[in-house]
């Protein structure tokens, strides 16, 4: 997967590219809007992540000149200001997600990787991880073949631990993920927990094998090692 | 008190005294010079009358009665030169009436053709008594015609050299700091007050431009505080990732990413309070209440059960409410999860929906704040965790959209009223 990335504040543009690169993304930077409509020009990639306040101009506007030509890429806009017009602007013309600054990383990753699912496959495609299968809109997944329904929140969780496989996520990051702006209300993490319980249960019923970790004192981590 | 009564107050109070003092001394200065009038009038008459016994001799045996004025009495044996001056009340019978009637006596003795007579002049006062009286009352009633005359003079004058100050009251009370723009008073005549206007225009200029650069400062801070904020937590997710990282270092990991979360929910906090202090919430939509509130509970249900909260509602459907609609929801999730947060385990939540007012209220231990600091920001009595700007924004948001928000601790439980402004409110009928 060839992501370009977008934004002009440098250390945020490393972690990004080490965060991404280590979960199998290929990644190139760009730190202006210049050098972003240059790359574009010259390579298709499958999502780009933009910053929308760029030094020599506004993101929207490598959105604007995406729309000119054909394209499945993905775009994921990065914005400090969370205005609702700003969000509305971005997805009406041609953006597919919006993600505010600070954010946690496995959450840009998931949204990456589901944008990119949606533009690619039509919402289709299924993720596989050894033996289980999930289905990214239907409630339910499959282990060695057998179907299990799953609750809306399992979904949800099981596609963010599969998006983010082989990384430490921590409980805020879980939260925010299921619940948004509710995450910091009371027992969250008592919800994240009671979930995971769940989910571990559903698969190695069924024969799986107990991917998920705890972290002590951090998380989960979605690990077949 | 309003200053013209104060002065007016003043004034009256003065000018009463000065009535007690003047009309006293008056009636006393009259009183007295009427008296000494009279007395020299007797005096004079008795000198007359001892010239017409000198001119007519045998008068004095004449007995005759002058009136009720002068009487001459034989009297056996001479006995004083002493000349009576005194007051006395005689008893008349007028008309059937027996009356009390003041008199004045001047008596004396005197020898005629060596008989001694008592010489006896008698004037009655009741007249000048009624002249006196007449006299203070007459100068009573002017006194206090011209202090009415003054008193209302004075309200007309005073109401008149004040009016640049109460228009520039009335100027200052329409100032809303929020909403800047200039105050605008008008020039009046009087240096002073002009001196105050443009004395009030600079201060408000000041303060206005203050607000704003504390609004912009906020807002800036904010903003710029989201990217640094950003690169920490991305730092700290990656050193997350390493591999044999020591239950120390995670622990030091973890309590750096608890701190920028928190900062972090600060933040969007406090962009949220500036943002509606800049009017960027300003369209408004026709809320149907009744819904949103079924909507925001719906979406903490979660954590309505696992608190295993009784709720109770009673929700009017067919209102709608006049107001910003994400403002709406931040109102009603901000108040939810505030009550939910705080309720006590098992315990109660009540939704009250009504035409006039939302009511949430849920039981909870009593308030380690006063109640009235609840709605103010950072006031978060004992709870760590929260950043404690929810319910400032939902007094922020009450203040914005013109809803009365009020707090009550009632038999153990938390209540918050808002108050529905009766010209927001859109009923609809079937």
């Amino acid at each position: 997967m060839k992501v370009l990335l977008v934004e002009d504040e440098k250390e945020l543009l490393q972690s990004m590219v080490a965060f991404l690169k280590e979960s199998g993304m290929v990644c190139e930077q760009a730190t202006d809007l210049s050098s972003a409509l240059e790359k574009i020009d010259l390579y298709d990639y499958d999502c780009i992540v933009l910053d929308i306040g760029l030094p020599d101009g506004n993101g929207l506007k490598l959105i604007e000149e995406m729309q000119k030509k054909e394209h499945k890429t993905g775009i994921v806009i990065v914005s400090a200001r969370n205005s609702l017009d700003d969000r509305l602007t971005g997805l009406n013309i041609g953006a597919d997600d919006y993600i505010t600054k600070p954010f946690y990383m496995p959450e840009l990753t998931a949204r990456i990787k589901s944008v990119v699912r949606r533009r690619t496959f039509e919402g289709k495609r299924e993720i596989t991880y050894h033996e289980l299968r999930v289905l990214p809109d239907e409630m339910v997944m499959y282990v060695n073949d057998k179907m299990i329904s799953l609750t809306k929140k399992e979904h949800e969780l099981l596609m963010y631990l599969l998006s983010n496989s082989n990384k430490v996520l921590t409980k805020e990051s879980i939260a925010e993920h299921l619940w948004g702006d509710h995450a910091d209300m009371a027992d969250s993490f008592d919800f994240i927990y009671s979930h995971i319980k769940n989910l571990r249960k559903k698969i190695t019923d069924h024969g799986g094998k107990d991917y998920l970790k705890s972290v002590y004192g951090v998380g989960y981590k979605f690990s077949g090692e | 008190m309003k200053l013209l009564n104060l002065t007016n107050r003043y004034y009256i109070v003065i000018a009463l005294f000065l009535l007690l003092i003047s009309v006293s001394f008056l009636t006393y200065r009259v009183i007295y010079l009427m008296d000494r009038e009279i007395s020299d009038h007797m005096r004079y008459e008795k000198m007359q009358i001892e010239k017409q016994i000198a001119l007519q001799p045998g008068i004095q045996d004449l007995h005759i009665i002058l009136g009720d004025r002068i009487q001459i009495d034989p009297i056996p044996k001479f006995t004083t030169f002493k000349v009576i001056l005194r007051d006395t009340t005689v008893l008349l019978s007028e008309g059937g009436k027996i009356l009390k009637v003041p008199y004045r006596i001047l008596s004396y003795e005197q020898l005629i053709s060596n008989k001694s007579y008592r010489i006896t002049l008698w004037r009655r006062l009741t007249e000048n008594r009624d002249l006196g009286n007449g006299l203070v009352t007459t100068i009573i009633l002017v006194t206090l015609d011209i202090i009415a005359c003054f008193y209302f003079l004075n309200r007309w004058f005073s109401s008149k050299v004040w009016r640049p100050f109460y228009r520039a009251i009335n100027v200052l009370k329409k100032f809303d700091l929020q909403k800047g723009g200039r105050v605008l008073f008008q020039r009046s005549n009087v240096e002073e007050f002009n001196t105050l206007n443009a004395e009030l225009t600079k201060l408000t200029d000041k303060v206005t431009r203050d607000y704003r650069n504390l609004r912009e400062f906020t807002e800036n801070m904010s903003h710029e505080t989201q990217t640094p904020l950003a690169i920490i937590r991305s730092k700290l997710e990656l050193l997350l990732q390493s591999e044999n990282l020591t239950e120390d270092q995670i622990n030091h990991i973890r309590s750096t990413l608890d701190s920028v979360n928190r900062l972090s929910k600060m933040n969007k906090s406090l962009i949220l309070l500036t943002r509606i202090e800049n009017e960027q919430y300003a369209t408004e939509d026709l809320v149907p209440m009744g819904q949103l509130v079924k909507k925001q509970l719906e979406s903490l249900d979660v954590f309505i059960e696992s608190k295993q909260l009784q709720v109770s509602t009673h929700i009017d459907d067919d209102m709608s409410v006049r107001m910003n609609l994400h403002l709406a929801e931040i109102l009603l999730t901000n108040l939810f999860s505030n009550a939910i947060k705080y309720c006590t385990r098992g315990g109660e939540l009540n939704i009250m929906l009504t035409t006039q007012r939302l009511v949430v209220s849920n039981s909870g231990p009593p308030l380690t704040i006063p109640g009235d600091q609840i709605f103010e920001r950072f006031k978060k009595g004992d709870s760590p965790d929260s950043v404690g700007l929810g319910l400032a924004i939902v007094k922020k948001i009450g203040g914005h959209c013109n809803l009365q928000l009020q707090y009550d601790y009632i038999n153990g439980m938390h209540c918050f009223y808002v108050e529905f402004r009766p010209e927001r409110v859109v009923v609809r009928t079937v």
